[in-house]
């Protein structure tokens, strides 16, 4: 054997040998997950648990607890061990997992989301002294964003320009230019996602999700990965919050009274109110048509808004406005007092949008005091199986944020509030300086309402009965223990700096996840099997060593994949089996070649060289102009492609290497160890 | 085994015949294209939801539709999927507005509607307009740069005639099959892009092995006439083209059959795109540089009679 082969040899077994290390995690990963599952259902056999419940124990690390209380004495012995293997075992594999090829979601079912944060709205929010021109600036940016697709500081700045307004008006400092204020600007915004980076990550991790993923992908879109997860619904509702927790005093009765009748004033005179009002009246004129009770609908305004002990129940639930009272007492004949707890006004369902479109109104807007405005509830109540949406007039400063907060926990309410009694509450537990303040503000303000409010909605507005000076609120409402959980856990994690909204979501289920596995399996096995055997038909010997060769390029290609700990998607193992179609390619340039110089009458030897050798800036300009392509598709798609387009790449360059060294190390060796005159080609 | 064995075909003398060929599949895409009023974009680029939900008991499509018209949603799109037994609807929406929360507002309607059937999520896939409107961009910029770069490439390895030949041969197959698509009124999904993108790749690479030889024969054949090189080289390659376009042919067909519906459409795209992928880069990417170079170079012209 010449040196030369004996380089290459050891450099191709070396690589052989790389590569079934780099992939022996996915194998290892295989074997513990069938091991895990094992465990799993024998848990679930004694415990009657079902595997999500396990799983989200085994994440938040309570499941030897759980197991403990649902288990009977006499076999708690046996589940509590098995319980410890399957915790050991959910470490290692998490360890092995790392260095495994990962499936995506389309094949092991979950959800792929993508959220983008509300980049105007946070400008909104970073802005001094924001006012009407600078919303209009902001909208139209807004929709240049959308519907032309340009940057949206340019489109903000393009703005400014037109309006010929100075933008350290709003932002920066004075002096500043436009470029350097455009230049912090940006630099907050991406503050602002690394902020809502960090709290989603907190979010989703105490939420239980196995193994999430949590990107940044471009300047303010984040990527969640959240695998085999149950209720996307739930999940989606708990990533989207806001989570800003504000306490704000509530107005005393009699200032909103008259705020109430102000409004009625200016609606009275108003044109645009009127407007208003006509569509309102065709809502309540069907109501009648409707044939609800006519008696109530001449429901008074003293009964409205007088004493509400007054009020029965059944008066509430009515909609029906008199047209009389309505002409006279255009607002607040939208609205109804419900009785039972502290002062509050609440809108019927049906009449919300009219509510909020005359709140909206900027005549409106000037008789409520600047100080002050009109906020909904955060839940809708039902009353009489009526919905009803309470009406809040609140303090716009609050007195307390809600980064003073430091733990929130669910508990179930006590008997004395009548409404919500055994109803999950969340309470809240704030820091020194929070406390301090919560103790003056509740001090100073004994028999008024205190609103909580989470993301501009009033979560709820208890009664201040005594000076509170140990720290601890609590937030009461009508809520479901789900609801409840999520709630603290959004507190506990955080707020985002602004709203983010979801923009993709895909989501597929475990089942067609399972298929895929098993069609692409399939897939690429019959077509290796039938491209393997054509080999051999029409090349002979020389089939086969081009079939060897087929066979470790994909090896090389998962190697690769699992080297980079890459995600392996349906687009790429169609990628694979695209590559196995061509990787035969090279060698079919080359054995070509080589049959064309054998019947020129050329040597073995001599057909093999040129043969390789002038097959060589063939293959090369070929597959480099292949790889271009993967390339551009790699950097312009999203997900899936992009598994394509890497499949497609390293499988490109892993045929090269073996189609051309391979190969051709393999008919040098035999040649050297035996003398052939011809060659089976 | 061998196909072929010193095959002395007129290729080049029939490329007339190819001409109108092309020229008449070109037309009829294109007609159609026309009719359908553009391509037919699956949510994918225009933003939408689409539900693929498989329930326990039997439903239809007007149980379906009665619930969905509750939250305003009468038009969408019902299509039962699978065999009878296997109770799988589809449900499309087209969406107008931001905000991906259609699909969660339909699964709740249906969840309550038909609490005494139960379903389980196949597949859910909400797209936002303005994403839609991003990836239509983003596409068109892939090929166009792909394009550019393959352009670039051949320019510097052969000619910029080559270049031109390929580039032709290219937007030649990305038409037909975006006119086959067109015909079938199949949808252009994300996936189905990056089978056109892969056409481009595959097709050049064929055109490529072609080229490689009428440059190689240039310097070795100088008494030939330019025609009669292009032919020779054509004939010289044509076993390699034939053996990889089968192979490749194979491992779709394999995909197309048992691949699942999911990538039905894309290794449909690609067996198309094979196909013509091999078509052109013998009767369309190879005539062009001949015809260019027999416009240029008028000497050459004389070649013309051997045919």
């Amino acid at each position: 054997m010449q040196r030369k082969h004996v380089t290459r040899l050891i450099f191709i077994v070396a690589l052989i040998i790389l590569a079934v290390v780099s992939l022996y995690p996915t194998f290892q990963l295989g074997d513990l997950q069938e091991k895990e599952s094992e465990l799993f259902s024998e848990l679930n056999a004694m415990t009657g648990l079902s595997q999500v419940q396990l799983t989200d124990a085994l994440v938040t690390g309570e499941l030897a607890n759980l197991v403990r209380k649902n288990v009977s004495a006499d076999s708690q012995e046996i589940a509590l061990e098995t319980a410890d293997n399957l915790i050991e075992l959910n470490q290692k594999i998490d360890k092995v997992s790392a260095k495994a090829i990962r499936q995506g979601l389309d094949l092991r079912g979950g959800t792929y989301l993508v959220y983008e944060t509300d980049l105007p709205e946070l400008l909104q929010d970073l802005a001094k002294n924001p006012d009407g021109r600078l919303e209009e600036i902001i909208q139209e940016s807004r929709q240049a964003v959308e519907s032309e697709g340009v940057d949206f500081f340019v489109a903000l700045e393009q703005s400014f320009e037109k309006r010929d307004l100075a933008m350290n008006r709003y932002f920066g400092r004075k002096g500043e230019t436009p470029d350097e204020i455009i230049r912090d600007l940006k630099l907050e915004a991406e503050d602002a996602i690394d902020r809502t980076l960090e709290v989603l990550r907190n979010r989703i991790n105490q939420f239980g999700v196995s193994e999430p993923s949590i990107t940044k992908q471009g300047d303010r879109r984040i990527e969640i990965q959240l695998a085999g997860i149950q209720n996307i619904q739930r999940a989606k509702r708990l990533i989207g919050q806001t989570a800003l927790l504000e306490f704000r005093l509530v107005k005393e009765a009699d200032m909103v009274w008259s705020i109430l009748d102000d409004i009625d004033r200016v609606l009275r005179s108003q044109r645009a109110g009127k407007e208003i009002l006509d569509d309102v009246e065709t809502e309540t004129d069907t109501t009648f048509e409707e044939g609800e009770v006519a008696d109530e609908s001449e429901v008074s305004l003293e009964e409205l808004f007088g004493d509400q002990d007054t009020m029965s129940e059944e008066e509430d639930t009515t909609v029906v406005v008199d047209e009389k009272t309505f002409s006279e007492k255009p607002f607040t004949s939208l609205l109804r007092r419900l009785s039972g707890q502290a002062n509050y006004i609440a809108v019927p369902a049906k009449n919300l949008n009219a509510v909020q479109r005359i709140i909206q109104l900027p005549e409106v807007q000037d008789v409520i005091p600047n100080d002050t405005e009109f906020v909904f509830g955060r839940w809708p109540i039902n009353f009489n199986e009526q919905e009803f949406h309470k009406l809040y007039l609140l303090n716009k400063e609050p007195e307390l944020l809600g980064k003073m907060l430091t733990d929130a926990s669910v508990q179930i309410s006590g008997g004395d509030a009548s409404l919500t009694a055994g109803n999950p509450q969340v309470q809240m537990e704030l820091n020194n300086e929070g406390a301090k303040i919560f103790a003056r503000v509740t001090g100073m303000n004994v028999g008024r309402q205190l609103a909580v409010v989470l993301d501009g909605k009033v979560a709820s507005a208890p009664n201040i009965d005594e000076k509170i000076p140990t720290g601890s609120a609590v937030i009461r409402g009508s809520f479901s223990m789900d609801e409840a959980k999520d709630l603290a856990l959004v507190l506990r994690a955080g707020a985002l700096p602004a709203p983010v909204y979801a923009i993709t979501e895909n989501t597929v289920g475990p089942s067609l996840g399972r298929d895929s596995v098993q069609r692409g399996q399939l897939s690429a096995v019959i077509g290796l099997a039938l491209v393997v055997v054509f080999m051999v038909i029409y090349y002979r010997a020389s089939g086969l060593v081009a079939d060897f060769a087929l066979l470790l390029n994909i090896l090389f290609v998962f190697a690769v994949m699992a080297g980079f700990h890459a995600t392996l998607t349906l687009p790429g193992i169609a990628g694979i089996i695209l590559t196995v179609g061509m990787a035969v390619d090279a060698n079919v340039l080359i054995f070509e070649r080589i049959r064309e110089e054998l019947r020129g009458g050329k040597t073995v030897q001599a057909a093999l060289d040129s043969g390789y050798g002038r097959a060589f800036t063939t293959i090369l300009d070929a597959n480099v102009t292949t790889l271009i392509t993967a390339i551009v598709l790699y950097s312009f798609g999203t997900g899936p492609i992009q598994g394509f387009a890497l499949t497609l790449s390293i499988g490109i360059v892993a045929s090269m290497f073996t189609a051309i060294v391979v190969t051709r190390l393999v008919f040098e060796l035999v040649l050297a160890r035996y003398k052939i005159k011809t060659l089976s080609i | 085994m061998q196909f072929f064995q010193n095959l002395k075909i007129d290729l080049i003398g029939k490329r007339n015949i190819a001409y109108v060929v092309s020229g008449v599949l070109i037309l009829i895409g294109l007609i159609s294209l026309v009719i359908q009023g553009g391509p037919r974009y699956g949510i994918d680029f225009t933003g939408g939801t689409s539900l693929h939900l498989a329930f326990e008991k039997s439903i239809s499509a007007e149980q379906i539709r009665e619930s969905l018209t509750d939250i305003g949603l009468a038009d969408a799109e019902i299509k039962q999927m699978g065999t009878a037994e296997e109770n799988e609807i589809m449900i499309r929406v087209e969406q107008q507005h931001e905000g991906a929360e259609t699909a969660g507002l339909v699964e709740t309607e249906l969840g309550n509607d038909l609490s005494d059937n139960p379903y389980e999520i196949i597949s859910v896939q909400e797209v936002g307009p303005k994403i839609g409107g991003e990836l239509r961009r983003a596409a068109i910029m892939a090929v166009l740069i792909s394009l550019l770069g393959i352009l670039i490439y051949i320019s510097w390895r052969f000619e910029f005639k080559f270049a031109v030949g390929a580039v032709a041969a290219l937007f030649h197959d990305v038409l037909i099959t975006l006119g086959i698509f067109s015909l079938l009124n199949l949808e252009i999904s994300l996936a189905v892009v990056a089978a056109f993108l892969t056409i481009v790749g595959y097709s050049l690479n064929d055109t490529i092995v072609v080229y490689d030889r009428i440059r190689e024969n240039m310097k070795t054949l100088r008494r030939e006439t330019f025609p009669n090189l292009v032919n020779i080289s054509l004939n010289q390659t044509i076993s390699r083209t034939v053996i990889t376009s089968v192979t490749t042919l194979f491992v779709l067909l394999v995909l197309f059959l048992f691949g699942g519906q999911v990538i039905h459409d894309f290794s449909f795209a690609m067996i198309v795109g094979v196909v013509i992928g091999t078509y052109s880069s013998i009767f369309v990417a190879s005539p062009i540089v001949l015809e260019w170079e027999l416009r240029s170079d008028p000497k050459k012209r004389s070649g013309r009679k051997s045919r």
